[in-house]
Parts: structure tokens; C-alpha cells; sequence
């Protein structure tokens, strides 16, 4: 069955917005959220298939949202992509357990070949 | 009756003795008169041949004169008072005084007064012994101004020592660095202003301490040990030596040290000098710019990507038959690629500036990466042909997208620095143990002073600076990666016959 349910989180409306765009003209079902600070209840609540995470992000850090993911049995099923455009971005995203590390600037062909590849 | 031939009668009497004994005193070089004190003014009635050799004076301007005549007008000189005085006490004297000749040349007359007496204890003669000892007297003149001149040279010498020392101090005194001077034992001898400042202590808790002991064991620092017993000791001196240690009043210092052990034979011999550079604030600042340029970069890269996701959602709903906007879509396109390679670029120079360029190896067929470089300049630039002549055929070991990076530098270079040109050439050649990639263009060609430079950070030629877009950090980043991989990258260039850029990279195939 292929995913429907996307969670994009980022403090940058300008990611969100194309991000949400790009993903909805694919016929994805997409919730975005710029405070990192309700992302964590959000996602338990929608349980989507994947998530788009950034790394640098005020008050709860992208790292810790993952971990927090990872760490809760309810959500192990859920495909985090981490994404960022920071130098040691990927080396903190896998230390995190991201699934997969996209560097910032991406290529919108690459990141619509991950998510598709993501099955439920 | 006595012993003395000369007081027996008969010998006076015998007028051949008289005639040997005169000539005798002729024969002398010693000059020799008699006086006769019974006589007013007491004139000379004898004199030898070697007195007239030495005064200048003929016989009868010496006989019946008084001996006064010797001294021309040089009448204040001691010596005389001191000769009148024994005159008149009847005794002997000797003495050193200047007299003049005829000529009026002066000579140093070292001259025996002996006084004869008779029979009733009356002085009747007095018998003068001249010698000229005026060379002596030069020779000991000599050695006086000599050692005058030699006092006077160790005294110029103590004084020139003495301000080089004072001028040596200023120095030591003035400059930023703190030194330090420490005894084979490490004992504190000196330090200077600088690091009574840098490290606020006083010369009295510092002097003739062990260094470890300074400052209740505040200098008892690991590295700092291994510095002095270990690697200074073995190789003298050592430079830019760095030790990082939290002080307990002063806080964390970043320390760059020399280390130079007196080696000369001497009251020096061991003394250990040690230079202390401060650079904690400099690394600081370095970070700060470190973290600026990487805050930078991350902050531009994030509506870049905003905005490379547009493009790419435009071309997706782009209607097939507007040519005229496929070409706007396609230029502006090209334009993000450029604004992402410069971030790019920013973002290598800052990771280079801290040492944070990681090389990932890996073996690739580095002549496809060529190929596949090649391929992807030619898609964006049809001005000029690049031409691929050669082969390694190596797998090499290294990152391969730095050293695509290099070779996508140096082509993209090569065509943008040969406008109106339609080709730039790619040579492959392996060597001894080496692979060489080289790329030859037509163009303008880069003058000897501008080749030391140009792989220097920001720096770009005068003449292109003007005409030509770019941050001047490409052929900087080029070298460290080849660097890094241990190679070597140059260029060979005469100004108006294009340029040559090639590098070499250790390769040995398996």
C-alpha cells in the first residue's frame, strides 16, 4: 500500500510552504508544523508514514524531536527523513536514528523518490 | 797600597795607561764628563767622545760651561731641584730627565751624578754619566698611550655592551609575547612585562621558582612537561608548540610557545628561552568568523531551496509550446546552480579556515570522473569544445567528489579566463607513481607575479578582477584538496599565451 501521510517540520515557511505545495499536487495528505514544540504531539495524534524533519530548530531542536520519535514503540513504524543545510547536519541526524539525511539545497526529484520509496 | 790599578801611582804616571783609559771612555757609547766643583759654577773639564755623539756639541762648547746647557729652555722640570739637592748633600743620584741637543731635539737623558771627594771630605768633582734612553722612554711612552687607548677601547666596549643590553631589554620589554627564561633545572631566572601582564603575577612570586611551581601549581601543566623533558630536548628549538590550559584566576588560555635551549659553549650553556603567545582571543575570533560563515551559508542555502523547489514545480506544469519561457526557465535555472556553487564554496573556505574539510576515500575510475565532469561543463557552456586527450586508467583512492570539484575548478576556469576562444584542452598521462591531470587553455595567460598568488585565499588578478564575477577562492580550495590527498597543483603560464593548470596525485596501482 503506498503512504498518503506526510509531516513536514520546519521553522522556515519557506521550506514548509513549497514543500507542502510540491507534496499536495502529488496527492499526499500533508500537516505542516513550524513550532517544533507541538510536532511531537501532532504526529502521535496522526500517525503519518513519514516525516520531514529540519535540524535547526528554536526551543525543541530537530535531534531531539527524532529521538523522541525513535524512542516511542507507538511511532516505530514511522520513516523520518531528516533534512538541513548545516555542515555536521548529517552526522547529528544518523547519531539522532534518521532515517535518511537530505542536505539542503535538495533536489525535489530526489526527495519525491525517497518518500515514494518509503511503503507502508 | 789598593787593589785599584787606576789609584796606583805608578799606572797615572804611566802615560800609555793614561792614553788606553782615555780612549777607553772614547770607546764608550756611554756619555761621560767630570766637573770641578772648586771652580765658580762648577764647569765640565772633561768629556768622552759619546758626549758630543749625544748632545751635538763640540769640545769647546762643552768645556768650562756648566752642564746646565743640556736643558736648553726646559728649566721647570723636577728633576733639577731634585738634582741641585743632591749636589749640595754631596750624594749620589740618578735620574731621568729631558735634555736637548744642539739641534734643540729633545732626548731623555738618563744621567748618574757621582760626587768625588778628597781627603778632607770636600766634594771636588762630580762625575756625570749620561745615557739616551729616549728610545726606551718612546717604547714606554708607546705602551702608556697604549694602554690608555686600550682603557680607553674597554670602557667604549662596556659602554656599548651596556646599551646593547639596555637595547636588548627594550626589546624583550616591549614586544606582545611573554618570555621567559628559565636555568637547566627550570628554574625562573627572568620574564618580562608581558607576562607579569598576561598572566598578572609580580616578579617577586615568579623569580627563582621551578616554572611548574608558579602560582601554587597553576604551571604544573601536562603539556607543557612533555614540551620541556620530552620533545625539547630532542629537537632544539621548538616552534609553535601549542598548549591549552584553564588557569584558576585567569581562566582558559590557548598558549602558542617557542622553545630554544641555548646550545653555545658558555655561562648561557642550557638556559632554557621560552616565548609565549597568547591566542586565545584569536582563536576566538576565529571561531566566531568560523561560525558566522557557517550560520551564513546555512541561512542562504534555506530560501534556495525554497526556491529551487519552485523551478522545479514551474518545469513540472510548464506548457509544451512556449519556447521563449522553456529558455527563461533554463537561464534561471543556471543562475541557482551559480548561487548554490558560490554558498558552496563560502561554506569549503570556512571548513578548510578550521580544519573541517573531510576527505572521504573511496576508489573510483578517476577517468570516467573526468569524463563525467567534462560532460557536465559541456552542458552549460557550448562556447568551447573541451578536448580529452590521454588516460590513467587508475582506480584511484580518494574523495571523488572534491577531486571533481578540483577538475570542474580548473576546466570551468580555463574557459571562463579564454573568451572568444572555442576550446580549452584536458590532458591525462600517468608518471612514476603519480597520476597528472592537466588543462591548457588559449587565453589571456597569467603573468610570473600573479602565478605565486593565484592560489592564494581571495585573491584574484588585478586585470580580471574588473571584468570577471567570482569570490577568488576556487584555486584556493583546488589546492587544499589536492594537498590533502597529497599532491601537488600549479600552473605554467606565459602572460598572452594561455595557461596551463595541472596537478599530480600519488597513485601507485594495485
Amino acid at each position: 500500500m503506498a503512504i498518503n501521510k506526510i509531516f513536514i517540520c520546519d521553522d522556515d515557511r519557506g521550506i514548509t510552504e513549497m514543500l507542502e505545495m510540491v507534496f499536495e499536487l502529488a496527492d499526499y495528505s500533508v500537516v505542516v508544523e513550524n513550532n517544533s514544540l507541538y510536532a511531537y504531539d501532532s504526529i502521535k495524534r496522526i500517525q503519518p508514514q513519514v516525516v520531514l524533519v529540519d535540524l535547526w530548530m528554536p526551543v525543541v531542536s530537530g535531534d531531539l524531536l527524532i529521538r523522541k520519535i525513535k524512542s516511542d514503540p507507538t511511532l516505530e513504524n514511522v520513516y523520518v527523513a531528516c533534512m538541513s543545510a548545516s555542515r555536521d547536519g548529517e552526522q547529528v541526524a544518523m547519531d539522532a536514528g534518521a532515517d535518511i539525511f537530505i542536505a539542503k539545497p535538495f533536489d525535489l526529484d530526489q526527495i519525491m523518490a525517497i518518500v515514494g520509496g518509503v511503503s507502508a | 797600597m789598593t787593589d785599584n790599578p787606576l789609584k796606583n801611582s805608578a799606572y797615572f804616571d804611566d802615560p800609555e795607561m793614561t792614553s788606553l783609559i782615555y780612549a777607553a771612555l772614547d770607546a764608550s757609547s756611554t756619555g761621560i764628563i767630570i766637573t770641578d766643583n772648586r771652580l765658580p759654577d762648577n764647569p765640565i773639564i772633561y768629556h768622552n767622545k759619546a758626549f758630543e755623539t749625544i748632545t751635538g756639541y763640540n769640545t769647546t762648547e762643552i768645556i768650562g760651561h756648566n752642564c746646565r746647557f743640556l736643558q736648553g729652555r726646559d728649566r721647570s722640570q723636577e728633576a733639577r731641584e731634585q738634582i741641585r739637592q743632591a749636589l749640595q748633600d754631596g750624594e749620589d743620584i740618578r735620574i731621568e730627565i729631558r735634555n736637548y741637543t744642539k739641534k734643540n731635539d729633545l732626548f731623555w737623558n738618563e744621567l748618574y751624578i757621582s760626587p768625588i771627594t778628597n781627603a778632607k771630605g770636600e766634594v771636588t768633582h762630580f762625575i756625570g754619566v749620561q745615557n739616551n734612553i729616549t728610545a726606551r722612554k718612546k717604547v714606554e711612552e708607546q705602551l702608556v698611550v697604549e694602554k690608555e687607548s686600550i682603557e680607553r677601547k674597554v670602557a667604549e666596549r662596556t659602554e656599548n655592551l651596556r646599551m646593547s643590553e639596555e637595547y636588548l631589554n627594550s626589546i624583550v620589554e616591549t614586544i606582545r609575547e611573554s618570555l621567559v627564561v628559565l636555568d637547566p633545572n627550570l628554574n625562573v631566572l627572568t620574564v618580562n612585562e608581558a607576562f607579569l601582564r598576561t598572566f598578572k603575577v609580580t616578579r617577586s612570586e615568579t623569580i627563582g621558582l621551578r616554572l611548574y611551581d608558579l602560582g601554587n601549581r597553576q604551571w604544573d601543566i601536562a603539556k607543557l612537561k612533555n614540551l620541556l623533558e620530552e620533545v625539547l630536548p630532542s629537537s632544539n628549538p621548538v616552534l609553535g608548540f601549542e598548549v591549552e590550559h584553564k588557569f584558576p584566576h585567569i581562566g582558559h588560555k590557548i598558549m602558542m610557545l617557542n622553545a630554544h635551549r641555548v646550545e653555545l659553549q658558555g655561562k648561557f650553556k642550557d638556559r632554557i628561552l621560552l616565548a609565549i603567545e597568547d591566542v586565545t582571543d584569536r582563536r576566538a575570533i576565529e571561531k566566531r568568523k568560523d561560525d558566522f560563515l557557517s550560520i551564513a551559508s546555512h541561512e542562504l542555502k534555506t530560501p534556495l531551496t525554497a526556491v529551487k523547489g519552485y523551478m522545479q514545480l514551474i518545469k513540472r506544469f510548464m506548457p509544451e509550446n512556449n519556447p521563449k519561457l522553456t529558455d527563461i526557465i533554463e537561464k534561471s535555472d543556471n543562475q541557482i546552480e551559480r548561487l548554490q556553487k558560490l554558498i558552496a564554496e563560502l561554506l569549503d573556505v570556512s571548513k578548510i579556515q578550521s580544519g573541517k574539510l573531510d576527505i572521504h576515500h573511496d576508489t573510483f575510475d578517476f577517468d570516467k570522473m573526468v569524463r563525467d565532469t567534462i560532460e557536465n561543463i559541456q552542458l552549460n557552456s557550448d562556447s568551447h569544445k573541451v578536448v580529452l586527450r590521454g588516460e590513467t586508467n587508475a582506480q584511484y583512492d580518494g574523495d571523488e567528489t572534491h577531486i571533481s570539484q578540483v577538475v570542474g575548478n580548473l576546466i570551468s576556469n580555463a574557459i571562463k579566463y579564454s573568451p572568444g576562444k572555442d576550446r580549452v584542452e584536458v590532458y591525462l598521462s600517468t608518471l612514476k607513481n603519480h597520476i597528472k591531470f592537466s588543462v591548457k587553455d588559449f587565453g589571456f595567460g597569467i603573468n610570473m607575479e600573479d602565478q605565486k598568488k593565484v592560489f592564494d585565499r581571495f585573491y584574484r588578478v588585478d586585470s580580471i578582477q574588473k571584468k570577471f564575477a567570482g569570490l577568488g577562492v576556487g584555486l584556493y580550495i583546488s589546492e587544499q584538496i589536492i594537498t590533502q590527498h597529497g599532491g601537488t597543483i600549479w600552473v605554467d603560464s606565459d602572460a598572452g599565451e594561455g595557461a596551463t593548470f595541472s596537478f599530480i596525485l600519488p597513485h601507485t596501482e594495485k
